[in-house]
């Protein structure tokens, strides 16, 4: 038995089960020179490889463009031809001559001008390592191959492993890279599957087939545990059920403090179809729509119809309950395919968010006409992200009046008294707060990127990981000081980054002052208990206290004292 | 040897899925197929050299066949390049 801590779990819940080890593989050529007379046995090997592969990639083809695009590499004559001539002329074995002659197309596209052409050095090797893994009689590694319940332990898992998956097989993931905000834990707690993240070295630690259990509440790992210990976690993954029970019994009660504050609690989507799953849960309204999901799961800008849709369906779905919705956040890591955005030295300090909506105020206005006129069906709100200044919300608004007077000449219905607000995501917004609450209808903090560019630390680097922290004292300062300057002009004040539903935090944020925390709709019952057992008076005498505190740990002292 | 000019209309050029349906369509061809663009010469039946050849929405390209069925060649590569290659 083995026991490994995990300080960082990314989405709670505790399932024991059989390790799949998504294994690196070595896909490198063996050095083998070729005796003469060999060369059609290698010849044959090779072509025996592309059949094969061509065997796999045929059904996947039909399906998806990707595939049918690599369905063509494997079938390329120049990628055959140049195999098969190193083995007859240079007497090189197949696997050789396949790492060079792959080798040498990938370099010619990496050197093109043409930043499509340059991608496509990935599918060339993607091609070679399907060739490679026949040659070598490995398999293809990828999830095919799970078809019972299975713990997942990966080095890392990319948006096209984890969309290949069956999730129904899934019961965790644990990963050695990423963090708390990486798509894997994004999704997982999308799903409601238990993670841990940043695990450094769990590759080497457990081996496939291995029973383990997996704690993502408190973040513990067991590899090949005793009778006793399963009998233990079985008594805990019961109680763990209860809990989840007992939170949903209550989530259908009020979010009032014991001392009869009245709160919100909603839920972060990305989609209709996210919408439609989070009404299911006991939510107060939707605090943040990332309407960008639409723009990057479309193959052009969705025209205002398209958009108009969306929101209409989604404000119906909710009700007399806010829907709020973020205008388009693109650009940072986040792409189009249909856009080419320019290449930066530094793309979060970039040309993204509401930048690129006021340099091209097409795509804005496309999006806030579509708003304004489903904002008939429902409480729709209008957040503007990434605001650095007054002149931003300023032109922002312009463009949303110019917006109305169109669709007022034009005689289509629209929802003239629209709220819009902002997120409150930079330090010079936290800095500029009272003068953007008096222009605003609404603020919402986004922790995530505020917590990034406060402590000018990458939420995307392993390395400084550690030091990406939203307990850090600037980081609740500057979220104290925006809820004071949203409240001095009766603005509501909510929060819709991953710290609203740090179970640690809430009490705080609630003596802060917070209005509204918006979290993934799972997380929602869990926020919503801890509200309903909290006093807001001695959540304000907590808030106080950690305002005082100059360093990390002394507020997570105290913090910790009062869960 | 029968040749015939053409402009490419694909808006991001000859790009993976394109490319690989013409090469599907010069494969079939019996005689050798050259496509032509300024000085270089690929050869249409391979996706990845016509890929590499980084022809543009809007590049002027001579189609050249040579060999039996020529002319039949000709036109089906120069048609299916018109029609836009499935985009």
């Amino acid at each position: 038995m083995k026991r490994i801590e995990v300080s960082k779990t990314s989405s709670k819940g505790i399932v024991m089960g059989k390790v799949f080890l998504a294994e690196e593989q070595d896909l490198s050529p063996e050095e083998r020179v070729i005796e003469a007379g060999q060369a059609d046995t290698e010849t044959a090997a090779y072509e025996h490889a592309v059949e094969e592969v061509i065997a796999d990639l045929e059904p996947l083809a039909e399906k998806s463009d990707i595939f049918a695009g690599h369905l063509e590499l494997a079938k390329d004559i120049a990628l055959k031809e140049g195999v098969l001539n190193r083995i007859q002329t240079q007497a090189c074995c197949a696997q050789k001559a396949l790492h060079e002659t792959a080798e040498e197309f990938r370099m010619i596209f990496e050197m093109m001008e043409d930043e499509y052409m340059r991608e496509r050095a990935a599918d060339i090797q993607d091609i070679r390592n399907r060739l490679m893994r026949k040659l070598k009689g490995i398999g293809d590694g990828d999830f095919d191959s799970i078809t019972e319940q299975v713990i997942l332990v990966a080095k890392d898992l990319a948006p096209s492993d984890t969309a290949k998956l069956n999730l129904e097989y899934i019961l965790g993931f644990i990963t050695e890279l990423g963090g708390v905000t990486s798509h894997v834990s994004i999704m997982a707690r999308g799903m409601g599957i238990p993670a841990l993240v940043g695990v450094e070295g769990v590759m080497s630690e457990v081996c496939p087939g291995d029973f383990v259990i997996m704690d993502a509440s408190v973040g513990v790992i067991i590899v090949n545990p005793e009778p006793e210990v399963i009998e233990e976690y079985k008594k805990k993954v019961e109680e763990f059920d209860r809990y989840q029970k007992e939170l949903e019994e209550s989530s259908s009660l009020p979010t009032v403090t014991v001392d009869g504050r009245k709160l919100e609690v909603c839920g972060n989507v990305g989609s209709l179809e996210d919408v439609k799953n989070a009404v299911k849960y006991q939510i107060d309204g939707i605090g943040l729509f990332r309407s960008e999901f639409l723009y990057m799961e479309s193959d052009h800008f969705p025209t205002e119809e398209e958009q108009f849709d969306v929101y209409r369906q989604a404000a119906e779905l909710l009700g007399e309950r806010e829907l709020t919705i973020r205008t388009l956040d693109i650009g940072g890591d986040k792409g189009l395919d249909y856009f080419e955005f320019p290449k930066e030295e530094n793309p979060f300090l970039g040309y993204r968010a509401i930048r690129i909506g006021l340099d091209q105020k097409e795509i804005l206005k496309t999006q806030l006409r579509a708003l304004l006129r489903a904002g008939t069906y429902g409480h729709i709100r209008i957040m503007f992200p990434m605001i650095i200044s007054i002149e931003e919300v300023v032109e922002a608004y312009a463009v949303l009046e110019e917006c109305k007077d169109e669709l007022h000449k034009e005689g289509i219905p629209f929802q003239e008294e629209i709220e819009a607000g902002v997120m409150i995501e930079t330090p010079a917004a936290v800095m500029m707060a009272e003068e953007l609450a008096e222009k605003v209808d609404f603020f919402s903090i986004g922790t995530n990127d505020l917590t990034q560019y406060f402590l000018a630390v990458d939420r995307g680097n392993q390395k400084i990981a550690a030091m990406y922290n939203s307990y850090h004292p600037a980081v609740l300062r500057a979220i104290y000081k925006t809820i004071q300057a949203g409240h001095k002009y009766n603005r509501k004040v909510g929060m819709c980054g991953e710290f609203a539903s740090d179970i640690k935090a809430v009490k705080m944020l609630l003596g802060m002052g917070l209005d509204e925390f918006s979290v993934s709709p799972q997380e929602a019952a869990g926020v919503k208990y801890q509200i309903r057992n909290a006093s807001c008076e001695q959540a304000q005498k907590l808030a106080e206290e950690v305002m005082k505190q100059p360093v990390i740990d002394s507020v997570m002292r105290l913090l910790e004292e009062s869960v | 040897m029968v040749s015939e000019k053409i402009t490419v209309k694909n808006p991001s050029g000859l790009h993976l899925r394109p490319a690989g349906i013409l090469s599907n369509i010069a494969s079939k061809c019996v005689s050798d197929v050259t496509l032509v663009k300024g000085d270089k010469r690929v050869n249409p039946k391979s996706v990845l050299i016509l890929m590499a050849a980084g022809i543009k929405c809007g590049d002027e390209i001579t189609v050249e066949c040579s060999g039996e069925s020529e002319a039949e060649d000709l036109k089906t590569i120069i048609d299916a390049i018109a029609s836009g290659l499935g985009e």
